[in-house]
């Protein structure tokens, strides 16, 4: 029989599970939720349990009172809560369920299609932002859909699942279109450039690699110089998603703009939008992978912006780059870990349809094997991916866990992507199967957004190398 | 305008189902979805109620599992929800129709009802007129087109031979939707959070009077539907796999 004080402990953890998804500015709605959930499930309880012969009357109503008066009680549970718990909340079950939906309707049946004919579609884009894919985690103030950091990232990988172009437009769009305007933009720049984007309607690029400076920023030739209340911008970026297609409204661009005290480059980030004289943006085509995706090179010729067109304040680009590509590592992460998801999918599927020597060809333990590595990986790169969120979720330090996560889910995706070419055989090699597009998409994950090397830098640097 | 939607909580029908004794299946690794058919209904009321102003409530005789499934169609923009809670996996036609009627009652009789033209489950096809001659209203199903001009409906509905007849009913009634009808919407994200916050009142089969084993209908047992077994391939020319054909059918399979 349990006891009045275990009931209610049970009762208090489910509570705070809803925690997860509210924001703390709501802590008298939480608290009210609290109460009535409590009260309702406490009774229910009491009731089936046939408590009442072993306690006797409970005052239910004077329980509310004691929740209502001590919310030291939440901070004690809400302590509580913090132990390992490896549920999705239901709502991000709803999203990865809903993804998925659309991902097999709107998605699956033209991905190939676009890949061939090297086509960013505006109209799928657009679709995309109708469900909410674009501006997540921005608040409901500027048209975002204010769910937490790993919703988002449940979303990315069901689309890389699917198709690394749209997944790419994705968390592009989201990790550095919308990211630095977000965290680092002033209120102006926030109202005037974010709700179209959340909405889905634009696209924003985020221009920092260039042609002489990829992994060693410090080869940057873009410069920016005052001129009265204006900059003038010269110089130009390459490979900058999301930047030349026609939904694009503009660009952040980061430009030196001095030395520091330390004798190296001061940078700062820039507002460009669109129609700037003297900025010119042009699609790169023959890629290998994400073809379906718009990738740009910008030029920049004597492009003059107002003041008020700097991202925060003059020598913060360095710090708003460093901050962006961290979150931009989960995205990635993600999309390596959806992709070896979609790619074991496949595989998976063709092995048990495939027939040789008699039987499927997953009866074979070489071919058996190597999805039970896929799925076991896949396993581990979720739960590293999923905590590198939830520490960044909780505000906590999540640098090296992103490092690790972004660095773990892309390799892992070319073994898994490798494997799944292998177990189609000669069918693999051909577009119809779609499986090959899986391999060539995943070798991106290994270079944008911070090399594997350079990942490897950064993890080796934490563990004090 | 008040609509209710009866919404089953079925298994997809891509889910691999694993039986679980004689009468069940295993329902708690099962992928669950809001039955294809209902959600057209469910479409269908959200947005005559986006045009028209009014609520739509969702009607679910299911297990507890099932408001998975309501907050799915809740996102989908169903204003608030009613499941009529049962133990078993299964609920003979006759029962989840008095369930629904006493649910759909006690809550007040809406303007239309919708159903789906069958659930993709269990395939029983009779919710719909079972629920209309309990509530003594009419029903028209397999709807693909409609209209609904104040207290009429004007609707198309399939015949089977490619026809369709062109139905006016007199409101309250039921309509059964099938594909067609409309194009279920993708819920966005933040209905998504804001389904979280949505009413569910849940009442147990019991409390509406209903014993669950009363049915008149029991479910002896499931089958899984046996592999195919191989294709045998004929060869030669045409003439030579006539013959072969002709001889396979009259001595192996005996059925010329």
């Amino acid at each position: 029989m349990p006891s009045i004080p275990y009931l209610f402990t049970v009762e208090m953890d489910t509570i705070f599970h809803i925690r997860g998804w509210l924001n703390a500015g709501h802590d008298r709605l939480i608290l009210d939720i609290l109460i009535q959930t409590v009260l309702t499930k406490l009774k229910r309880s009491y009731d089936s349990l046939n408590l009442k012969n072993h306690y006797g009357g409970i005052n239910f109503e004077r329980i509310v009172v004691i929740l209502r008066i001590s919310p030291r009680n939440l901070s004690h549970y809400k302590q509580r809560r913090k132990r390992v718990n490896f549920d999705l909340t239901k709502e991000q079950e709803m999203i990865r369920r809903e993804v998925r939906k659309f991902a097999l309707k709107e998605i699956e049946p033209i991905a190939g299609e676009l890949d061939e004919n090297e086509q960013f579609s505006s109209d799928l884009t657009r679709k995309m932002g109708d469900i909410g894919l674009f501006g997540m985690f921005v608040s409901e103030k500027y048209d975002g859909q204010a769910m937490d950091y790993l919703s988002y990232i449940i979303a990315v990988e069901e689309i890389a699942r699917i198709d690394g172009s749209q997944a790419a437009t994705i968390a592009a769009g989201n990790s550095l279109g919308i990211g630095p305007l977000y965290y680092f933009g002033s209120e102006e720049q926030k109202k005037k450039y974010l709700p179209p984007l959340c909405r889905g309607e634009a696209l924003w690029g985020f221009g920092l690699t260039e042609p002489t400076a990829g992994s060693d920023a410090g080869g940057s030739k873009t410069t920016a110089v005052p001129d009265g209340d204006d900059w003038i911008i010269n110089g130009s970026k390459i490979f900058i998603t999301n930047a030349a297609c026609e939904m694009t409204l503009g660009v952040t661009v980061q430009a030196i703009t001095g030395t520091r005290a330390n004798g190296k480059p001061e940078y700062t980030c820039f507002i460009v939008e669109k129609g700037t004289p003297g900025f010119k943006a042009v699609p790169m085509h023959k890629k290998m992978m994400w073809r379906a995706s718009n990738t740009a090179e910008l030029y920049f010729d004597n492009v003059r912006v107002p003041k008020e067109n700097i991202l925060g304040k003059q020598g913060d680009g360095f710090h708003q780059m460093l901050k962006t590509l961290d979150g931009g590592r989960l995205s990635i992460g993600s999309m390596g870990l959806g992709g070896a998801q979609g790619a074991y999918d496949l595989a998976l599927k063709y092995a048990k349809e495939r027939k040789q020597f008699g039987q499927p060809i997953s009866k074979f333990q070489a071919v058996a094997f190597k999805l039970a590595d896929c799925a076991m990986e896949i396993e581990c790169a979720r739960n590293l991916l999923y905590k590198a969120c939830w520490l960044r979720n909780e505000k906590r330090p999540f640098e090296k866990e992103a490092a690790m996560a972004k660095l773990y889910c892309s390799e892992l995706m070319g073994r898994v992507a490798n494997h799944a070419v292998q177990i189609h055989g000669g069918y693999g090699l051909m577009k119809e199967y779609n499986v090959e597009r899986f391999y060539r998409d995943q070798k991106l994950l290994d270079i944008g957004e911070g090399t594997s090397e350079v990942q490897r830098i950064v993890i080796s640097r934490y563990i004090g190398c | 305008m008040k609509i209710c939607v009866c919404i089953k909580h079925v298994p997809d029908t891509a889910a691999n189902i694993k039986l679980a004794g004689e009468q069940g299946f295993e329902d708690s690794e099962c992928k669950f979805v809001v039955n294809p058919y209902d959600e057209y209904g469910l479409e269908e009321s959200v947005s005559l109620v986006e045009k028209n102003g009014g609520e739509v409530v969702v009607v679910t005789v299911g297990k507890e599992a099932a408001t998975a499934t309501i907050r799915s169609a809740m996102a989908m923009g169903a204003h608030r929800a009613i499941l009529v809670k049962t133990e078993g996996q299964f609920l003979d036609s006759a029962l989840t129709c008095k369930a629904l009627k006493a649910a759909i009652e006690k809550d007040g009789t809406p303007d239309i009802i919708f159903t789906g033209k069958g659930s993709v489950d269990t395939e029983g096809f009779q919710t719909q007129y079972r629920l209309a001659a309990a509530l003594g209203i009419p029903v028209v199903n397999e709807v693909s087109k409609l209209t609904v001009d104040g207290s009429k409906a004007v609707m198309e509905r399939e015949t089977g031979s490619g026809e369709r007849e062109v139905v006016e009913m007199t409101l309250p009634g039921i309509i059964g939707a099938t594909k067609g009808l409309n194009e279920p919407r993708y819920p966005k994200f933040p209905d998504i959070m804001k389904a979280k916050k949505k009413p569910i009142d849940v009442i147990p089969l019991s409390d509406l009077g209903i014993d669950e084993g009363a049915g008149k209908s029991v479910l002896v047992k499931l089958e899984a539907t046996p592999e195919r077994s191989g294709a045998k391939m004929l060869e030669g020319s045409v003439t030579e796999q006539v013959a072969q054909l002709v001889k396979i059918l009259k001595e192996e399979e005996k059925v010329i």
